[in-house]
């Protein structure tokens, strides 16, 4: 007779109750009350997927959704290089004081998003702020009134967040960096290949695995984008919803207006948006793994 | 014993893992051991540090008085009490017997059925009792909804015009002729230069901009315009609306744009506004107040004027702002709570104390004839503006109570900035061209808005 063994399950027990009681359990709640319209939680109305219906024609959620796009594609396009290239600096041994750069570079990363809101937020002042101060003084006819948080809300976020994220990803990179085959960089001197070719076809092509992941999380961290935004234009989307983004929107929906069931749909739209991403970066990868 | 607990410690644990799960034993024992606040009397919540400043002599009076009904005053912060205010109405946990709280929070109460609203219906006590004679009428107005009193005002919040005396009058400028906005511009006008060759405007005229939804808000307020109708349904896609959002635009942009914006509570705001950066701003009579504490540099350099009217014979004011009192229907202890309202809103000491701290003026028009209001106030250049905003008090416009008060005014906001795109992508200055533009805007902005509040089937039902 088999015996059952019981070890496992044992083990397994603590983490089944907790995964179950705190992401399950709220994950399949919150699927019925995408469902419905809430008046608080105690008073519900099933919609079906009305929620739905509305959100695929709600300006404010597209106005959202293309904000965080542009945010996401600030992140992946300028914050991504930029911190690529500052590894690739601090990854040259001639380097005098390397170990103090990277402390530099990496050192905004440890301070939180809502300090850097609030450290931001006057840099970008009208008039008095130190960036429109500095762009005046430097560049001839720079507006000191250039409005960046009111009027070019999305770039203003995306430079502070670039300020922020830049040495935390540089960071992966450098690691990814350290591990690229010397051989390979001398056989390809010793080919004569220049500096861009070595980077083309050696650098990028071993680096690529860390690069996908730190892409992916970028996009991640890009589409859950709120503190940042609601502390920087003072617990608000800014002008004309400028600085709206899709979390922010959930917060908005279901913790200032109320509106819980519609809240949900909004969460699970997104979730949706972010496999999609994580499923198309994979199979991109998967590609050029094959190659 | 001790020898075999410290092997297995050295077996299990590192040195650092021992050091956190210390901290970790240590700070739990230390969180379990403080007290927990206890409150004694009846609960009593609000946000606002000046209120609170105001009521502590009240309180204690009343504390002294009625032992038995006791009363604990508790400030929150206003994100605290917006949430626990909300769940305690929505979900039945426990709510204070008395809450004060700001327009904005209040509005979110009223987004389902009326019976179903978590503040006492007061309408009946304030008729029966003639309290609603007592209070300026048009300050009921945001606590209102449907027809129902749910709290009292603390205050009017009406409006003047503040500008930089000190400039104005070292230029020679007679404020006196002034009746309107246009009137305001053509006498200003000569400020607008600039002298010390850095390419921008010395002062500008006035506190405004396109991202000034605020601003707007006022204006149109008090042009007589309107964002919701006495049912609480939008209808700000109106000519008037139009009318004043597109002087307004003339304002802010094109080449006669002669207003800029100042932020109204930032550091670089309040620098910006002691170097004369901007000549006027809208001041309802609560920021005269905290300008006296954050600005003192202002003192003296400022006066105050009835704002400028649309046309000759209009109103001199508008309305920014507000807080009422109410009890929780969960409240064991009504009679108690309301006694104690009318004890704190109704007082003539309170109106004296709100006045001196923070320059805000009652809503109790029996107060209004007090000294204390006639007081020449020397940051106000010695202005008496205790009586300057009491002679607008009766005429500050309506405001709707609507829940979706606070989506209706990112609706007037976005057309204003949607309108200023317009003017400048196409050079189109002149305020009837404008006019046609705007309101083809604020049609559209209230068809979304009309959509967003479709979708609410709690208040659609009770509609019906």
């Amino acid at each position: 007779m088999k015996r059952l063994n019981l070890a496992p399950w044992l083990f397994l027990t603590p983490f089944l109750f907790l995964f179950s009681l705190f992401t399950v359990w709220p994950l399949i709640n919150s699927m019925f009350l995408s469902m419905q319209q809430t008046y608080g939680p105690g008073r519900t109305e099933w919609v079906g997927l009305h929620n739905f219906k509305f959100l695929l024609t709600d300006p404010l959620f597209w106005k959202a959704t293309a904000n965080t796009v542009k945010f996401a594609a600030g992140s992946l396009f300028i914050q991504l290089p930029v911190a690529l290239g500052l590894a690739l600096l601090l990854n040259r041994p001639a380097l005098k004081g390397r170990a103090y750069f990277r402390l530099i570079f990496f050192a905004p990363s440890l301070v939180g998003m809502p300090f850097v809101a609030m450290l931001f937020a006057p840099i970008f002042a009208r008039h008095t702020g130190l960036l429109n101060k500095t762009l005046n003084y430097f560049i001839s006819g720079w507006p000191i009134d250039f409005a960046w948080t009111q009027n070019y809300v999305m770039s203003a976020l995306i430079i502070a967040a670039l300020w922020m994220s830049a040495g935390f990803n540089m960071v992966y990179f450098l690691a990814a960096l350290q591990n690229v085959s010397r051989d390979l960089i001398e056989a390809a001197e010793i080919d004569g290949a220049g500096a861009w070719h070595k980077f083309w076809h050696i650098t990028l092509p071993e680096i690529l695995p860390i690069a996908g992941f730190v892409t992916l999380l970028s996009v991640i961290g890009s589409f859950q984008l709120f503190e940042l935004s609601y502390i920087m234009l003072n617990d608000s989307a800014g002008p004309d919803n400028r600085g709206l983004t899709i979390v922010m929107y959930l917060y908005q929906t279901g913790f200032e207006a109320g509106d819980l069931g519609y809240a949900s749909s909004i969460g699970w739209v997104l979730a949706l948006m972010l496999i999609t991403i994580a499923l198309i970066q994979r199979r991109i990868l998967k590609r050029h793994e094959e190659h | 014993m001790i020898k075999a607990l410290r092997e297995n410690i050295d077996r299990f644990l590192s040195p650092g893992a021992l050091v956190i799960l210390s901290i970790a034993i240590v700070t739990t024992f230390i969180v379990a051991s403080l007290p927990s606040k206890v409150v004694d009397g009846i609960p009593f919540w609000l946000t606002a540090t000046a209120h609170k400043k105001a009521y502590v002599k009240l309180v204690a009076e009343w504390n002294e008085e009625k032992p038995e009904k006791k009363i604990g005053m508790t400030q929150l912060h206003s994100r605290a009490l917006e949430r626990r205010m909300l769940s305690g109405f929505l979900s039945g946990t426990p709510v204070a017997d008395i809450i004060e709280a700001n327009l904005g929070v209040v509005a979110k109460v009223f987004l389902g059925p009326v019976n179903e609203i978590g503040f006492v219906d007061l309408t009946d006590y304030v008729h029966d009792e003639g309290i609603y004679e007592q209070i300026n009428e048009p300050s009921f107005a945001p606590y209102i909804s449907r027809g129902h009193i749910f709290g009292l005002p603390h205050d009017v919040h009406p409006v003047l015009l503040a500008y930089r005396s000190d400039i104005v009058e070292a230029a020679g400028i007679d404020v006196s002729t002034i009746e309107t906005w246009d009137d305001y511009f053509r006498v200003m006008r000569p400020l607008f230069r600039d002298r010390d060759g850095d390419g921008q405007p010395d002062h500008y005229l006035m506190t405004a901009d396109d991202t000034r939804g605020d601003v707007a808000i006022m204006l149109i307020l008090q042009a007589g315009g309107s964002i919701f109708d006495q049912n609480d349904k939008p209808n700000f896609a109106s000519q008037r609306n139009a009318h004043v959002l597109a002087k307004l635009t003339t304002w802010i942009a094109g080449p006669n744009a002669t207003c800029t914006d100042v932020p109204a509570n930032t550091a670089a705001g309040h620098r910006q506004r002691l170097e004369g950066f901007v000549i006027g701003t809208l001041v309802p009579d609560w920021m005269a107040g905290s300008w006296k504490i954050e600005n003192p540099g202002l003192s003296g350099k400022l006066k105050f004027m009835p704002v400028p009217a649309w046309e000759k014979g209009g109103r001199r004011t508008s309305v920014a702002g507000g807080t009422m009192i109410g009890i929780p229907k969960a409240s064991e202890n009504f009679e108690t709570g309301w006694e104690f309202v009318k004890h704190l809103y109704l007082n003539p000491e309170l109106a004296r104390h709100m006045f001196e701290n923070t320059s805000i003026i009652s809503p109790v028009k029996t107060t209004w004839s007090q000294s204390f209001y006639d007081e020449p106030d020397p940051f106000f250049s010695g202005q008496p503006i205790g009586r300057m905003y009491i002679e607008q008090a009766p005429e500050v416009p309506h405001r709707p109570s609507s829940p979706y008060t606070a989506a209706g005014g990112q609706k007037i906001s976005s057309s204003l900035i949607a309108l200023a795109q317009y003017a400048r992508a196409n050079e189109v200055y002149d305020v009837e061209s404008l006019e046609i533009e705007a309101l083809r805007i604020l049609q559209d902005a209230q068809a979304s808005l009309e959509r967003l509040i479709s979708r609410n089937l709690f208040l659609v039902k009770e509609a019906e």
